[in-house]
């Protein structure tokens, strides 16, 4: 067989720049193009797989404390560090609950203390193994006795951050409200005096500072503060 | 795909090209549905890479923005959950198809291609084989860039999957490197099979 040795013809030339063209235009230089779209067409898919695989009863298997990287678990937050008070703080808890509350830290830290070494997943890629020290939200939920129709739970952070998630994934035997990190007090950074903590949801389903938990029916306009911006809503692990 | 001519053949051809190559309908699906489907994926996955790059944390190399697909994180995300299924889903079913028509045991590497690339002379039969060496290999890099994204993906409820791959930050390099070997695999690929059967053969893949 004797064509020409020429594996890169013009025709074959324009056909790649015909590509690498589509290629520029469907990027867009790093366009959201259409992912608005995209998302609302295959979210309700993810997240029904994600509550499928979801086992809300059983743990997910913890680490030894020599995997404990305190330097890998990184700050964010949406405005800085809130300053509480921590001997004046008060968590409310209410919504669809036989019997609404108001616990001070000195209540909190009566109850049944709970650790776990964790991986602590961000949205962003990083993940860092955790140990982490609190109530678990199961136990204050027994305590508030959530209304047979409550189906969500909404926190309220000090710093204005807000964040909801389903039932079962709040009542996960490993969802806690932090009070401690690593074996010491929460620092005011991490989310002092009380965060959430849990190694079935993305770091920002966390919400530090947590003021105020919520149940609730139904799912209101305000579900994150992350979550209004665009991200996933579930974000489960 | 042009069958290769045989080593011993004395005969020579005439100046005609010979009959253009015919793919299998199925196999063709696979092909467009599979070239798509990556590049979504690595341009959303080079979006999301940049919100914390693998190597070298927020402080390492970011992506130019033309490479990436979404926009922002979240957009590179939808994207990247998105097209996952297409990606995922067209493997598994060509996964099926050249299994049960057997076509993985004539359409990819054998002993023999591995025996003519160790002893064979003939340059034709070797690039032969070395096309048909190099496109099944990128058939398990495309198993381990799901297995690894869906260890990163849900950590948690695939946590033996996830340990399989040590640490987080050898999951990450691991799902990372299967955008270098495709994008260097689709230019050898596109070389080789220029260089086995022409253009007719690239053609006969995409129409």
């Amino acid at each position: 067989m004797q064509s020409p040795r020429r594996p890169f013809t013009r025709r074959h030339l324009l056909q790649l720049s015909g590509l690498s063209g589509a290629g520029l235009l469907l990027n867009a230089c790093g366009a959201p193009l259409y992912s608005d779209q995209v998302n609302q067409a295959f979210e309700p898919l993810n997240q029904r797989v994600e509550k499928i695989i979801l086992k809300p009863q059983s743990l997910v298997p913890e680490y030894s404390a020599s995997a404990v990287n305190p330097e890998a678990l990184l700050i964010n937050s949406i405005d800085g560090t809130p300053e509480i008070d921590p001997t004046t703080f008060q968590l409310i808890i209410d919504g669809a609950v036989n019997r609404p509350m108001q616990l001070s830290l000195a209540d909190l830290q009566s109850m049944p203390l709970t650790s776990m070494i964790i991986r602590h997943v961000c949205v962003e890629g990083w993940a860092a193994i955790v140990q982490w020290g609190g109530i678990r939200l199961q136990d204050l939920a027994a305590l508030v006795q959530p209304k047979p129709e409550a189906r969500y739970v909404y926190f309220q952070s000090a710093d204005g951050y807000y964040e909801s998630w389903d039932l079962p994934s709040a009542l996960h035997p490993q969802t806690l409200m932090a009070y401690k990190k690593n074996g010491a007090p929460l620092p005011a950074e991490n989310g002092a005096p009380l965060r959430l903590a849990s190694p079935i949801k993305l770091g920002y389903k966390q919400s530090k500072w947590v003021t105020r938990i919520s149940f609730t029916a139904d799912l209101m306009d305000r579900q994150g503060y992350w979550v209004d911006k665009g991200y996933e809503w579930f974000a489960g692990l | 795909m042009s069958s290769p001519a045989s080593p011993s053949d004395p005969i020579k051809r005439p100046k005609k090209a010979p009959s253009a190559p015919k793919q299998a309908l199925f196999a063709k699906i696979f092909h467009w549905i599979n070239l798509i489907s990556l590049l979504l994926m690595l341009t959303s996955g080079l979006q999301i890479y940049n919100a914390n790059p693998v190597f070298g944390g927020r402080a390492g190399w970011h992506f130019p923005a033309f490479v990436t697909l979404g926009g922002w994180l979240a957009g590179g995300r939808h994207w990247h959950f998105a097209a996952m299924w297409l990606f995922a889903m067209n493997l598994l079913i060509y996964g099926i198809y050249i299994f049960i028509t057997r076509r993985w045991k004539r359409r990819y590497a054998s002993s023999s291609d591995v025996q003519v690339l160790q002893t064979g002379t003939n340059q034709k039969r070797r690039n032969y084989a070395w096309h048909r060496v190099v496109y099944t290999a990128i058939m398990p890099v495309l198993v381990l860039a799901i297995a690894s994204g869906l260890a990163m993906y849900k950590p948690a409820q695939f946590h033996w999957l996830s340990g399989l791959f040590i640490n987080w930050q050898i999951l990450r390099t691991v799902h990372f490197i299967t955008v270098p070997i495709v994008v260097l695999f689709t230019l050898i690929h596109s070389l080789l099979a220029l260089k086995v059967g022409q253009f007719r053969l690239v053609k006969s893949m995409f129409t």
